[in-house]
């Protein structure tokens, strides 16, 4: 539910609760005032009454439907009190021959000596009558604010909060990559000018940050690279020129193993750092079927080197979204670590299906916890001589690209599934 | 074969001078774009190694104007992207060959020659050592003229050694010629020797004589001597 649909409901709630009391309050004044005036009637009828007898007139000449005299012959206590009830009479109106509510005077008066009772009726608005009043009335104008507040806030909503919409929608849109602030819309809205002004702000020093971070992550990969370059080829050199002993070839071996492994590392980071930042973007589909064949080739050669049983099994003409490159470095990297972590006279399967690629695969029971095994520097033996993220990267290039992966191991199989439909 | 090394890096440089300059290979070296493009519109050359990244210019113009006025010219780009991207840009406009940084310089020298074979020869053409006579176009390898049958890895390591005879290639760096980036495998050295060991033999089963010497420790030297 909207802000706006909030607002409104709880005013109507509010308006419904005043209205209650105003009603009561109305009913109440209503109520007094009617009786007032009927009372007032009353009298304004018996006094002209009082002085008709007075002046001789006989009772039986005043009396009608709504004006009962009677002698009474007993001395009445004090004349003054004037009661006022409410009574159940016939209608004054001689066609109109039912009961109905009636409002009646009755007094005493000591007129000429003699005491007469007067009993003075007149018609009179009914409770029920005034409660129904009330309610309608009332009612009337709750449809009325009512129909009235919608109608308002949709017109704030299509006015007021436009500009408040488009911002969102704009900020929904705003992608780090594209590198563009968005110009936000002008709006006479102090509120919502200075919430566009902050936000252009914000994403316009989070583009500087993200540009920043990201020259930097290149380039400290790329101006590692020369250096390593210019210290590989050296070593290439000193082998070559001078008449080492065993000794010093094998530390200069070693210190090329170590550069190698440097840069290797540097690229990696890299990667992760270019998948994490999307910078692939999923192209259009191509044959997987056709890279897994010819990558897998490769791995086979090495895996029979090792004594290892390789099977694939490659379904023909599988297609995927993805960045082939990715899918490149995807494949390689969970085939290398098939290889790696496995037993003497061990073996490999690589499974492709329409739906999943599985690579399964014998081997020694994980050394860390599985659910670690992604994460990145997560190595078996700190000696090995692996980078430790090759399943840092499996995990991230199936992230971004919505691919979920499941890694299962049991009983000295190893079993890693991607799923190739996206959820 | 007569180069030219556009690179900014002078110690890089100094490297590939030095490596290549033993051999038959007669090097120039320009240190930046407007001295390369001076050397390229004045003199001819076989090859040209590209450093795409130079401080005063793109390596990719350099490259655009070695195709328009020396079009028979291979071109070696070396960069210290591997980005897909830059990759494929350079080989689209009519690169050779593309090396990432670090690079190890026996391999350098050896693609340098197979894009020397391919441009002078139009690829057919057959390198030798001694009696052992290798056409990189058939696959056909002949010791004193009798044919032998090399597996791909095989002749792949053959042809590596002949393009870096007298020089001493370390395991790793051999490993990383047959198997590119899939090497990181710590037990990629074991495979190196089973193919040594496989190759030797079947050059010396046809009267071949071995000159692939182990050099202990480091890995392998094939020389005439």
């Amino acid at each position: 539910m909207n802000l706006l649909a909030k607002t409104t409901i709880f005013t109507l709630l509010l308006a419904m609760i005043a209205f209650c009391i105003g009603g009561i309050r109305m009913y109440q004044t209503f109520q007094y005032e009617v009786k007032r005036e009927t009372d007032f009637s009353l009298l304004e009828t018996f006094w002209p009454l009082e002085t008709a007898m007075e002046s001789g007139v006989p009772a039986s000449e005043l009396q009608n439907r709504m004006v009962f005299i009677s002698e009474v012959n007993q001395v009445m206590p004090a004349d003054t009190l004037y009661q006022f009830t409410d009574t159940l009479a016939l209608h004054p109106h001689p066609k109109i021959n039912r009961k109905d509510h009636l409002r009646l005077l009755t007094t005493s008066r000591n007129i000429n000596g003699q005491w007469y009772r007067f009993k003075v009726m007149n018609v009179f608005i009914e409770q029920s009558d005034v409660r129904r009043i009330t309610k309608n009335v009332l009612k009337d104008l709750f449809i009325v604010l009512g129909g009235m507040l919608i109608i308002f806030s949709i017109l704030t909503s299509k006015l007021l909060l436009r500009p408040f919409k488009e911002t969102m929608q704009k900020i929904k849109t705003f992608n780090l990559q594209s590198g563009k602030v968005p110009d936000f819309p002008k709006t006479t809205t102090t509120e919502f000018r200075n919430l566009n002004g902050f936000l252009g702000e914000m994403l316009e020093k989070n583009r500087r940050d993200y540009l920043t971070l990201k020259e930097f992550s290149e380039n400290a990969s790329h101006e590692m690279q020369t250096p390593l370059a210019v210290a590989s080829g050296k070593l290439e050199l000193l082998v070559e020129s001078s008449d080492l002993n065993l000794d010093q070839l094998s530390l200069v071996q070693e210190a090329q193993q170590a550069l190698s492994h440097l840069s290797k590392l540097g690229e990696a980071l890299l990667l992760l750092t270019k998948i994490e930042n999307q910078e692939f973007a999923p192209q259009t589909s191509f044959n997987f079927s056709e890279i897994l064949r010819k990558d897998v080739a490769n791995f086979e050669e090495l895996a029979n080197l090792k004594g290892l049983d390789f099977q694939k099994e490659i379904a023909p003409d599988i297609h995927l979204k993805l960045d082939p490159g990715l899918a490149k470095i995807l494949v390689s990297n969970l085939l290398k670590n098939a290889i790696r972590h496995n037993l003497p006279d061990g073996w490999i399967k690589v499974i492709l299906q329409k739906q999943r690629l599985s690579v399964i695969n014998s081997g020694p029971p994980p050394a860390v916890s599985t659910d670690l095994l992604f994460e990145r520097f997560q190595k078996s033996s700190q000696t090995s001589k692996s980078l430790g993220l090759g399943l840092a990267i499996v995990k991230k290039i199936c992230q971004v690209n919505e691919l979920p992966i499941i890694y299962h191991y049991e009983d000295g199989i190893h079993n890693i599934e991607i799923g190739l439909r996206k959820p | 074969m007569k180069l030219l090394i556009v690179e900014d890096e002078k110690a890089l440089m100094d490297n590939m001078l030095s490596y290549l300059g033993r051999g038959d290979i007669v090097c120039e070296a320009a240190a930046n774009f407007v001295e390369a493009e001076t050397k390229l519109l004045s003199f001819a050359y076989d090859i040209v190694v590209l450093d795409i990244m130079l401080p005063d210019g793109n390596g990719l113009n350099l490259l655009r104007l070695l195709k328009d006025c020396q079009p028979e010219a291979g071109v070696l780009i070396i960069s210290a992207k591997n980005a897909l991207d830059d990759r494929v840009l350079g080989l689209e406009l009519g690169a050779d060959d593309y090396l990432t940084k670090p690079f190890h310089l026996p391999e350098l020298n050896a693609r340098l020659k197979a894009i020397f074979r391919r441009r002078k020869f139009q690829g057919h053409t057959s390198i030798q050592f001694k009696e052992i006579v290798v056409n990189t176009d058939t696959y056909e390898v002949k010791v004193h003229d009798v044919p032998i049958t090399l597996t791909l890895k095989e002749h792949e390591l053959l042809v590596f050694f002949i393009a870096n005879k007298n020089r001493v290639l370390t395991k790793q760096t051999i490993a990383e010629h047959l198997w590119g980036d899939s090497v990181d495998l710590q037990d990629s050295f074991d495979f190196v020797y089973q193919h040594i060991k496989n190759l030797r033999k079947k050059i010396t089963a046809s009267g071949g004589e071995d000159y692939i010497k182990t050099i202990y420790g480091l890995g392998y030297k094939m020389s005439e001597a």
